[in-house]
C-alpha cells in the first residue's frame, strides 16, 4: 500500500565547527535517512578539505605549501578560492580570505608554525592547471564562505536523492528548498539567547553574522573575528546582518561585506539578488533591502 | 527567478520577554542505535568509573569528567555505543557515539539539543517602526521556534566531549 502521509526526517551532527541540522520532508522514512546519511557525508567532506585546524587539509597544505610551490587542491577547494576571490574582486577587498594571520594573533585561530599573513587576496595565484600558489606567505582561512559552500553541497545531495523539500542549517548558516516556506528565527545581536524577529523564507539561503558570541578585548581594543579586509579592523558594533541569497555560499560571503558596508551595500546586493536585514543592538531593524523594490537603474 | 518573502516578523514583546527554548530532540537511544549501527544488536553495558580510572581519563584528555556512570552497549560484532551529556554556556546536548571495534570514532549524533532563552529585553525601542516591512504577525512565534539564524554557536564542547569519550574507551573497554 503506499501511503502519502508526509513524514519529517531530522538530524544533527557536530561538524565544521558547529551544529549542523538537515531536516527533509517526504513521505518514505527510509529513503529521506539515506538522502540525509549521504548529505552528511558530503559536508564531512568539506570540512576535511577546508578545516583550518586540520593539518592534512587542503587550506592547512595551501598555507603550509603553496607560498613554496604550487599546491593541488581538490575541485571543490579550487570552487571555494574562485568564488573567493571573485567576491573579494566585487567588495574592493573588503572581503578576503587571507585576514586569517589577523585572526591568529587574536587566537581566534590557533597558532601556525608557517609563516604569518601578509599580503592579500590578490596574492592567490589560481594557476590554470588546478594548483594554486601564494606570491607572498600567506594563511588563508574559509571561515567566512565555507559553511555556506557545504550548505549547498548538501541541498544537492538531497535533491539528487529525490528530497523534494528540507534544510540544511550549519551553524545559523542555512538554506530552505522545495515548496514550502519555512519561519527562520534571527538571534537578537545583544542577547543571542533571544530571538529578536523572524523572516519566512522559501527556496533561500539565510546567513546571519554578529559578534555576540565571538567579541573580545585584546589590549584594551575591541576584536572580533568580522573583518574589513581592507584595514584589518575588526568589527566591533553590536549588531547583527543577515543576508538572503540563491544560494548560502553567497549569503555566508556577504554577511561579512555587510557589516563593513551597511547601506552602502545596496549595489552590491542588487547584483547578486541578495536582501538584507540590518538588526541594531536593541534588536529592532535598522536598515533592510529588498532587490526587487531598491533595483539598480540598469536592471 | 524564484522570489522569497523576505519579510522580517519582529516579534511582539511578550514573546521577548517571556523565557522560551529552542529544543529537539532527534533520537531517541533506540533510533540512534539504529542510526549508527544499523542490523546489529546490542546489549546495555554500562560503566562505573573508579575514582583512579576518573583521574586517567582526565589526564589523558584534559577534560573534567562529571558522571562516574557512562553509558555503553556492546554492538555485536564489534564496536561500542555510548550515550553522553554536555553542558556549554548556551546549550545541553545529548548524543550518542559509535566506536568501531578498533576504538576510532565510527558516527556522532545529536541526540537532544536545548538551548535556553532566557533573556529580557529591557530597551522596548526595539520596535522601531520599519517603513512598509515590518509586520506584526499574529504567529507564536515565541512557543515554535524551530530554525535559527545566527552567529555560530561553536560545537566545541562535543569535540571536548568526544576526546574525553576515547580516554574511557582506552582506560575502560579497550581490554574487555
Amino acid at each position: 500500500m503506499r501511503t502519502n502521509r508526509k513524514i519529517e526526517v531530522r538530524r544533527c551532527r557536530p561538524l565544521l565547527g558547529t551544529f549542523v541540522e538537515i531536516q527533509a520532508f517526504g513521505t518514505n522514512p527510509v529513503e529521506l535517512e539515506g538522502a540525509i546519511d549521504a548529505a552528511f557525508l558530503v559536508i564531512a567532506q568539506v570540512h576535511r578539505l577546508m578545516s583550518f585546524h586540520d593539518s592534512e587539509s587542503d587550506v592547512s597544505r595551501l598555507n603550509r605549501d603553496a607560498y613554496y610551490e604550487a599546491v593541488r587542491v581538490h575541485a571543490w577547494t579550487w570552487r571555494v578560492l574562485k568564488s573567493a576571490e571573485e567576491f573579494s574582486r566585487n567588495t574592493d577587498g573588503i572581503f578576503d580570505v587571507t585576514t586569517a594571520g589577523q585572526l591568529v594573533k587574536w587566537s581566534y585561530l590557533p597558532r601556525y608554525r608557517f609563516p604569518s599573513g601578509m599580503g592579500s587576496w590578490r596574492d592567490i595565484v589560481l594557476e590554470v592547471t588546478g594548483r594554486v600558489r601564494f606570491r607572498r606567505p600567506l594563511l588563508i582561512d574559509f571561515g567566512g564562505i565555507a559553511k555556506g559552500f557545504a550548505v549547498d553541497r548538501a541541498v544537492e545531495v538531497l535533491k539528487r536523492n529525490r528530497v523534494m523539500t528540507g534544510i540544511v542549517n550549519a551553524g545559523g548558516d542555512l538554506r530552505v528548498f522545495g515548496s514550502a516556506s519555512q519561519i527562520v528565527h534571527i538571534r537578537h545581536p545583544a542577547q543571542p539567547d533571544c530571538a529578536a524577529g523572524a523572516v519566512r523564507l522559501r527556496e533561500r539561503a539565510i546567513a546571519t553574522s554578529g559578534i555576540y558570541f565571538a567579541r573580545r578585548e585584546n589590549r584594551r581594543r575591541c576584536v572580533s573575528p568580522i573583518l574589513d579586509g581592507r584595514t584589518s579592523r575588526a568589527a566591533c558594533d553590536m549588531i547583527s546582518v543577515t543576508v538572503g541569497a540563491a544560494n548560502c555560499m553567497t549569503a555566508d560571503a556577504l554577511t561579512k561585506v555587510l557589516f563593513a558596508l551597511r547601506e552602502r551595500a545596496a549595489p552590491l546586493l542588487a547584483q547578486y539578488s541578495a536582501d538584507a536585514l540590518v538588526l541594531e543592538r536593541d534588536g529592532g531593524p535598522s536598515w533592510m533591502f529588498d532587490p526587487t523594490c531598491d533595483a539598480s537603474p540598469q536592471t | 527567478m524564484t522570489k522569497s518573502e523576505f519579510v522580517f516578523i519582529a516579534l511582539p514583546i511578550s514573546a521577548v520577554v517571556a523565557p522560551s527554548t529552542f529544543a529537539v530532540q532527534y533520537l531517541t537511544v533506540d533510533q540512534a542505535q539504529r542510526a549508527i549501527f544499523p542490523g546489529k544488536s546490542l546489549t546495555a553495558a554500562p560503566v562505573k568509573l573508579a575514582p583512579a580510572q576518573r583521574k586517567t581519563i582526565e589526564q589523558a584528555s584534559g577534560v573534567r569528567v562529571l558522571h562516574d556512570e557512562q553509558q555503553v552497549w556492546r554492538v555485536s560484532g564489534g564496536g561500542w555505543f555510548i550515550v553522553d551529556e554536555v553542558v556549554g554556556k548556551h546549550e545541553f546536548i545529548t548524543y550518542a557515539v559509535g566506536l568501531n571495534p578498533n576504538g576510532s570514532v565510527k558516527q556522532i549524533e545529536v541526540m537532544d539539543y536545548r538551548e535556553t532563552y532566557g533573556g529580557e529585553i529591557r530597551n522596548e525601542n526595539w520596535r522601531a517602526q520599519f517603513v512598509g516591512k515590518t509586520s506584526q504577525s499574529q504567529l507564536k512565534l515565541d512557543r515554535d521556534i524551530k530554525n535559527v539564524s545566527g552567529a555560530t554557536l561553536s560545537c566545541r564542547h562535543i569535540t571536548d566531549g568526544v576526546k574525553r569519550l576515547l580516554a574511557f574507551y582506552d582506560v575502560a573497554l579497550k581490554r574487555s
